[in-house]
This record gives C-alpha cells, sequence and structure tokens, in this order.
C-alpha cells in the first residue's frame, strides 16, 4: 500500500512540474503584460512601465525568466503577486481555506443532498414525487452557475433579505460581536454560495446516483435480500447503495477540480475570497506568478483528489483492495 | 474574561459618545461604509495607481496644499494650506519655501520635517523605485531644506502649473519609515503594508479581498475629521457591490449606473448625485498603417474620410441612448471640469448627407452589398473594445448601425483589457473606443495626442496623430500664465484636432454617487469626490448601530485601560 502510495505521488509531482511549465509559458506568451494595463492614465507613460517591467525581471528572455522562477519555486519561493502586491504564498494561504471550506461544504452537501434525492426517487420510481424530483434535478442540472448565483443574491439578499450580500463576514461589525454571534455571522455568509454550489452538484449527484441504483436493483444479490424478507428501505441502504457507489466515487474525484475552479462565478457575485477568483482575476491582469501559483496548488489538488477516488474504490470495492 | 471586554467595549462606546459630541455643533462620530469594487494596487504615495488606492491614500497622507474646488492650476491661487501652513515665492518664481506647520505630527507622534518633503521628492524621482508620479514631476529640480520647518522646491524653469506639480502630486511620506527601505523593495515592504501619514485618518487594517478600514486621527494638527470610521468593502462584481449599498450594507456607492436609478429611487432613505468627472471617451482612429506604422493607415490616413465618418455618428443621440442623463456629448480630447475648455468648441455636425457627398468625391462607391469600396478596397474596419466595458460595447454597436448607414463596415472586437493595451501599444489596430481619465491639469494632451507621444516609442499617443499647428497651440496655451489667455489658447488647439478629427469625441460621463441620507456630504470633487470626506458628517439622531462602534484603536485603548494590570484582555 505505502509502495502504491509512493507511486502515485511521485506520478502527481511529475503532472504538477509539467502543468506548471506549460501554464508559465502559455501565460507569457499571451498577449500584454501586468504593466501594459497600467492604465488609461495618461501620465503614466511607456517609460516608468517599462522600468517597472525591469523591476520584475519580466525584461529578460522567457527562458531565463523560467530558469529564475524554477530556481526560486526550488526553494520554496512561488514568487511575488503584481496585483496584490504581496507574495503568493501569502495571497494564496489567504484564498485557499476559504476555497476549501466554501468546496468542503458544498460536496459533503451535494453528494449527501443528491444521494439522498437518488434514494427517495429509487424507493418511489415511478411515482410522482420521482418524475418531480427528476424534473428538479434536470432543472438545476442545466442551469448556469452565475444565472443561479444572481438569482440566489437578488433574491435572498435583497427581495428578502434574510442573507448579507458577499464576503466571507461582514467586515464593520464581525470584530464587535461575541464568540457565538462571529460564528452565526461566518455561517451566513457561508450559506448562499454553498447553497449555490450544492444545488448545482446535487443535481448531477441525485442523476448519476439514480441510474447506478437502478442499474444494481435486478442483481441477484438484491433479489435475494428480497427473499429474505428485508423491507425495500433496508435493501436499498444495506446492499443497493454501497454497489451503487462506485460511479459516486469517480464523481468526487472529478468534482473537485470542477468545484474548484467552477465556483469562480459564485466566488465572484458573492464577493468570496477564494482561490478560484484570485486566479481567474489574475490571467485578466497577467499576474504572472499567482496565476502559476495557484494552477500549482490547484494541480496538487486535483491529483490529491484522483488518489483520493481511487482510495475510496479500494475501500467501497474489495476485489481492487486485493489486486 | 468575556465581562472584562464587553466592559472595555462599552468605555469605548462611551468615550467615543463624549469626544463625539463636544468637538464640534454637528458632532463627530459614524461610520461610513463605501462599496467598492477591488482591493487598492497598494496604499504607497509614489507609485499608487488604483482609484481606491488614491483615495486611501489621500485620506492618511497629507499634501503642502490642496487644490481646491476650483481645480485651479495657475500660481498658487485657490490652493489652501495643507502641511505648509504658508509658502513663499522667490523672486524669479524659481523656488518656493514651503513652512511646514509645526503642530503637524505623524501617526505615530513624531513631527513632520521639512527633510519629509525632500525624501518624498528625491525618491518619487527615484529611477529605482518605477513611480508614475516622476515624469509629471519633471519640473522640479530638487528640494532644500535649510532649517526644519522650510522646504524650498527648485524648478528647472519657471513655468505657470510650477506650484501644482509641487504639491498636487506628492503626499508627504514620512522619512524615518520608509529611509531603510530600497525604494525596489518598497512594495514588499511591511511599511506599505501598515501606512503612517499624517492625514485626518489613521490606517487601522486591510483585509485583503474584504475591507480596509481607517480611523479618524482625534489628535490631527487640523483638527479631527468628523466620521469616526471609513470603511472601503470589496466587491469584484458590479451587482454585488451595487446591492451592498441598495441592501443597506453600505452607505456609499461611487459609480451608479442608468439601470441602477430607478431602484435607487424606490429607497426613501437613499439620495444620489451627479458630478462631472475628469474622464472622456473616443472611437480612436489609427492614422498609420497596423501593417506598417511607416505608411499612413489605408482607409483612416485621410483627414477628409475621417471627418466624413465622424459626421455619421449621431453623438448625442448615442451618448442618450448609452448612459441616458448621465454623459454628455465629449467636447474633444477635454473636459468640461478644467476652467480652460470652452463648452461651446465648435464641432463637426451629424449630417449624413455630407457624410456620403464626401465619401463619394473620395471615390468610396457603395457597392450592391450597400458596402463601399474603392480601388477593390472595401470601406470595412475593426473597432477594438474592452471586454469588461458594458457601456463601450453598446457605443460600438450604435456606432456600427450608424456608419453602416453611410457604407462603411465595422467589424467589433471585443479584447481582455491587457491584450486591448498591447494592441494600442503595438499601434496594430484600425480604431478603438478608448478613455482617458485625467487630472486637474490639461497638459496631459500634449503627451496624449501631441507628436512627440506618437513619435516617442513610449509614447501615449497611439493613434500617431501629428499635427504642429495642435502642438504648437497647445505648447502655447501651456505656457500662458493668464487663464483667459489660457482658455482662448486652449480653444484653438482643441479647435484645430477637433477639425482633423483623429478621434470621434464620444462621451463625457458624469459619475452619479449614491449614499444613505442620513450622510451630510459637502462639495464632490470632479478629480476626487472624497476629497472633502473629513468634513462629511452624521447628525446624532439618525445614527445606526454601526455608526455608534468605535475604531478598533479606539477600542483596544478602552480594553487595555478596562483591564486590571498586568493582565492582557486579548
Amino acid at each position: 500500500m505505502l509502495r502504491y502510495l509512493a507511486r502515485r505521488l511521485a506520478q502527481a509531482a511529475v503532472i504538477v512540474a509539467i502543468v506548471a511549465a506549460i501554464t508559465f509559458t502559455l501565460i507569457h506568451l499571451a498577449p500584454g503584460d501586468p504593466f501594459s494595463a497600467v492604465l488609461d492614465n495618461p501620465n503614466v507613460t511607456e517609460k516608468v512601465r517599462q522600468t517597472l517591467r525591469a523591476q520584475y525581471g519580466l525584461d529578460r528572455p522567457l527562458p531565463e525568466q523560467f530558469v529564475k522562477y524554477v530556481g526560486s519555486l526550488a526553494r520554496g519561493n512561488l514568487g511575488w503577486s503584481f496585483s496584490h502586491e504581496r507574495s503568493v504564498s501569502e495571497v494564496l494561504a489567504t484564498a485557499l481555506p476559504n476555497t476549501l471550506l466554501l468546496m468542503g461544504v458544498a460536496l459533503f452537501g451535494s453528494f449527501a443532498l443528491g444521494i439522498l434525492v437518488a434514494l427517495v426517487q429509487v424507493a418511489r420510481r415511478g411515482s410522482i414525487t420521482d418524475k418531480a424530483l427528476s424534473g428538479v434535478s434536470l432543472f438545476f442540472f442545466s442551469m448556469p452557475d452565475f444565472w443561479l448565483a444572481l438569482l440566489a443574491l437578488l433574491a435572498f439578499t435583497y427581495w428578502l433579505p434574510i442573507f448579507p450580500v458577499g464576503g466571507a463576514f461582514d467586515p464593520v461589525m464581525h470584530e464587535y460581536m461575541g464568540w457565538g454571534a462571529r460564528v452565526v455571522d461566518r455561517l451566513k455568509h457561508l450559506a448562499l454560495p454553498a447553497l449555490t454550489l450544492t444545488l448545482l452538484a446535487a443535481a448531477s449527484v441525485a442523476r448519476y446516483q439514480r441510474a447506478a441504483l437502478l442499474d444494481v436493483l435486478p442483481a441477484d444479490y438484491i433479489r435475494t435480500a428480497r427473499l429474505k424478507g428485508l423491507t425495500e428501505r433496508q435493501i436499498l441502504r444495506r446492499h443497493a447503495l454501497r454497489n451503487a457507489l462506485l460511479p459516486i466515487i469517480t464523481l468526487i474525484g472529478l468534482s473537485f477540480p470542477a468545484l474548484l475552479t467552477g465556483a469562480f462565478f459564485v466566488e465572484k457575485i458573492f464577493a468570496w475570497p477564494g482561490m478560484g477568483l484570485a486566479v481567474v482575476e489574475a490571467i485578466g491582469t497577467r499576474d504572472y506568478p499567482l496565476v502559476v501559483g495557484g494552477v500549482i496548488i490547484a494541480s496538487i489538488m486535483v491529483t490529491l483528489g484522483s488518489l483520493l477516488a481511487d482510495l475510496l474504490y479500494a475501500w467501497a470495492d474489495p476485489r481492487l483492495r486485493e489486486q | 474574561m468575556a465581562a472584562m471586554r464587553h466592559a472595555g467595549l462599552l468605555c469605548a462606546l462611551l468615550l467615543c459618545a463624549c469626544t463625539g459630541t463636544e468637538s464640534s455643533g454637528k458632532g463627530s462620530g459614524g461610520t461610513l461604509v463605501i462599496s467598492t469594487g477591488g482591493d487598492p494596487d497598494n496604499v504607497i504615495p509614489a507609485l499608487v495607481q488604483s482609484i481606491q488606492g488614491a483615495q486611501v491614500i489621500d485620506m492618511v497622507y497629507d499634501r503642502l496644499a490642496d487644490i481646491g474646488d476650483s481645480l485651479n492650476t495657475l500660481g498658487d491661487k485657490g490652493f489652501t494650506p495643507r502641511l505648509a501652513d504658508r509658502w513663499t515665492w522667490a523672486k524669479d518664481s524659481l523656488s518656493i519655501a514651503f513652512h511646514i506647520n509645526p503642530n503637524a505630527k505623524w501617526h505615530d507622534g513624531v513631527p513632520v520635517r521639512s527633510t519629509d518633503v525632500r525624501f518624498t521628492v528625491a525618491s518619487t524621482k527615484d529611477s529605482t523605485l518605477g513611480s508614475p508620479t516622476a515624469p509629471v514631476i519633471a519640473s522640479v529640480d530638487s528640494v532644500s531644506t535649510p532649517d526644519s520647518a522650510t522646504a524650498v522646491f527648485w524648478f528647472h524653469a519657471r513655468n505657470p502649473q510650477q506650484f501644482y506639480d509641487a504639491v498636487y502630486q506628492l503626499p508627504i511620506m514620512p522619512e524615518h519609515i520608509w529611509k531603510s527601505i530600497p525604494p525596489s523593495s518598497w512594495r514588499a515592504s511591511d511599511a506599505a503594508r501598515h501606512p503612517i501619514g499624517s492625514g485626518p485618518y489613521r490606517f487601522v487594517r486591510w483585509i485583503p479581498r474584504t475591507a480596509l478600514e481607517l480611523a479618524a486621527d482625534t489628535a490631527n494638527y487640523r483638527g479631527r475629521p468628523r466620521l469616526n470610521r471609513l470603511i472601503w468593502v470589496f466587491s469584484p462584481e458590479f451587482n454585488t457591490a451595487v446591492t451592498k449599498f441598495l441592501g443597506g450594507e453600505a452607505d456609499f456607492f461611487e459609480q451608479l449606473r442608468p439601470e441602477n436609478l430607478p431602484e435607487v429611487a424606490k429607497h426613501p432613505e437613499l439620495r444620489t448625485e451627479q458630478y462631472h468627472s475628469l474622464a472622456y471617451q473616443f472611437a480612436l482612429m489609427n492614422l498609420r498603417d497596423p501593417a506598417n506604422n511607416a505608411r499612413p493607415h489605408p482607409i483612416f490616413g485621410n483627414r477628409e474620410l475621417r471627418r466624413a465618418l465622424t459626421m455619421a455618428v449621431d453623438r448625442p443621440a448615442l451618448v442618450r441612448s448609452v448612459f441616458d442623463t448621465l454623459a454628455l456629448p465629449a467636447l474633444g480630447p477635454t473636459v468640461r471640469s478644467y476652467p480652460t475648455t470652452d463648452p461651446n468648441l465648435p464641432q463637426i455636425p451629424f449630417d449624413t448627407t455630407r457624410s456620403r457627398q464626401i465619401l463619394d468625391s473620395l471615390g468610396w462607391r457603395v457597392g450592391s452589398d450597400g458596402i463601399r469600396s474603392r480601388n477593390g478596397r472595401p470601406l470595412r474596419f475593426t473597432l477594438s473594445i474592452p471586454g469588461t466595458s458594458k457601456a463601450r460595447l453598446q457605443i460600438g454597436v450604435l456606432m456600427q448601425e450608424q456608419l453602416r448607414r453611410v457604407g462603411a463596415k465595422v467589424d467589433i472586437e471585443q479584447l481582455d483589457f491587457p491584450v486591448l493595451m498591447e494592441k494600442d501599444r503595438k499601434r496594430a489596430f484600425d480604431m478603438v473606443l478608448g478613455q482617458w481619465n485625467t487630472q486637474p491639469s490639461p497638459g496631459a494632451v500634449r503627451g496624449s495626442w501631441g507628436t512627440a507621444g506618437s513619435r516617442a516609442t513610449s509614447g501615449n499617443n497611439y493613434g500617431s496623430y501629428e499635427n504642429p499647428v495642435f502642438d504648437a497651440r497647445i505648447d502655447s496655451a501651456l505656457a500662458a500664465y493668464d487663464l483667459a489667455t489660457r482658455k482662448t489658447l486652449f480653444t484653438r488647439a482643441y479647435e484645430t484636432i477637433i477639425q482633423d478629427a483623429p478621434a470621434i469625441w464620444l462621451a463625457e460621463p458624469l459619475t452619479t454617487v449614491g449614499y444613505h441620507s442620513r450622510l451630510q456630504l459637502g462639495t464632490l470633487r470632479p478629480d476626487a469626490w472624497w476629497a472633502h470626506i473629513p468634513e462629511w458628517w452624521i447628525p446624532a439622531d439618525k445614527r445606526i448601530p454601526r455608526d455608534n462602534a468605535p475604531a478598533l484603536s479606539q477600542r483596544a485603548a478602552a480594553d487595555s485601560s478596562a483591564a486590571p494590570a498586568g493582565q492582557k484582555t486579548r
């Protein structure tokens, strides 16, 4: 097992290095640079921009910049973010916990909700409830994330103002709150972005899980369970669900990168200071070090997500464990 | 422990209430929450570029003198004392001696000295810093300090704007904080994150991508500002930022769009106010061939053709459609807020009949598809637009339709802002929808529309418009010491460029701010709406809970005074 883990981690390191190199090259080859967009102020001359480029070594040939970057990376330095005026590590260190919190809640919520909906649908397959839930799932499945986010923002912060408009907490009064109120404040700010991501992801989980459950229901061991006199609920929970979880585990592995990058619109609309937003904005401002640093972190998370999915597979399927 | 903290908070609230009622008839206190789009790029006066950064800097730092609401840039008329309580001109006008207010102190308690002024100028001009302000203060040679209270600015030559150059561009920085840091490391320094100034507000905290907070400097040498706390809250999405304002989480929103106004009107507690900004928008034509800059552009190289295209665009209707009442048709490469701008500058009229006649006379014949061509070349070009600007996209679509009516085919190309700037820089475009955000001085027109700005590889005249008559008239205007003469000369220069039509002058946006009615605002200045924030106030009977929260620094002081000796509260 340990050897397997070591081999997978070594593969992950190679993948991350290749992804970082490709990203570094592509973002530097894109037109514009961090200082070409400075600014629509006629007083900012090209000479000033050139000085700034030289200050950050952007006037050097690309291979030289790459070697320097790899050198600093080897020392654990992800570089300096031009747009945030702080180190990339610091920017990502503040953004990553927010993203992980949002992703974690959304991932857990979407899988719990999706599986629950699928169980209800399969238990009442063919009924109006099944059809209605299929319709609702399809509705959220096909809905663009930014649209649902905007709708949720308007509905629950403006028309029916029960949640705060955006951010991870109330920067105006948070410091004056007691401990309990601070937790409530954090949860209230988390609610809408998490709910939006949860609804979007739960829809696809429910559809996959329903199909997987329907696949295993005709199996011999389910028939045996019925013959033993188990109730339909017991059959679904104890026998069908575990065997129908394998495609969902694959989905968990795939959801990691999707939530990480797909959360961009949700983060933007709810002003959630996470990683997706930081990296996508960095692409727009040609903040090279932040883009590459963000991609490195994201690719590490993706490879870890994939590894986690494989381990879960092994847990769920004894045949794989033996292999 | 919790009780101790609450006792501390109570003390702070009482302290706040006491200080709040004694300092003036209108009272001090209250919190201003400003909803805005993004974080400042930095809060270093010599390096700042973003509008949010400028707002923070203007509250934390002081200049030697303030330009005043008239935005006069000639001599020192209208300027009011700030760090300098008085100044003396040398007889030959080659130097100005500023006397530092003896009561002025940095927020850490160190007195402000003339050496701080010398340090600010020297470091801004230091090429290793890469300050965007450096080229603008090129007329300042150096600063000498005959004594600790006198800073003498020396100029290369006398010019009508030398006082403006010396004071407007340079918030004074504390030498004792920055001296030990090499200029190339300023951005990365701790001092850059915790600015110490001498202005009306002290820096409290900056939570990246969330908020930035300032607190009133209650012991400020110019008297304490009225509002207790200023907090900028950041939302990268426009709709989120405006919803914060509409929903009451913020008190002030600095740039409402026309579609927001009906929603604001539904809230009796909200108000709006308009002011002229210093920005103007235009459709810039490239006068050089993008494929080979040595040649004239095959379409826009011809002055008469440019005039014909300008005549085809109904600018007032276009501005009304896109901005409703929130913009005026642009007059030229200038704005109405300048005292040197004649608001009745003659324009190329909207006249599609005349436009078609000119195009016919130039040999551009209408083909079967309605598009004109000459010698096999269609009258077709690309209009580049920054993808992030909804208003400019709307303008582009309307222009496309209006130009189609006279037989010109416009292909719209939406680009990422850095890509667009790169195309501008390389002169690799046909027509681009641009905007210049200017400063109180009209002098920047020389770089953005003059020959020098066209020929220098580092110039900002991306359209490569060159006319020695225009150059000469601008130079004469900038050299004039008398406002009336200056206005006459600028008018002549603008008339020249308007008739040459290197761009279609589109819109001069009016900025509409939204604010909560409990706020009592002062004048909103075109260059900086925030200039009078220290005088804004909130009547005591209209305050809401967040107005009564003390600044974090006051709270910390109250906490420690409530704690028994030797015990830490937090």
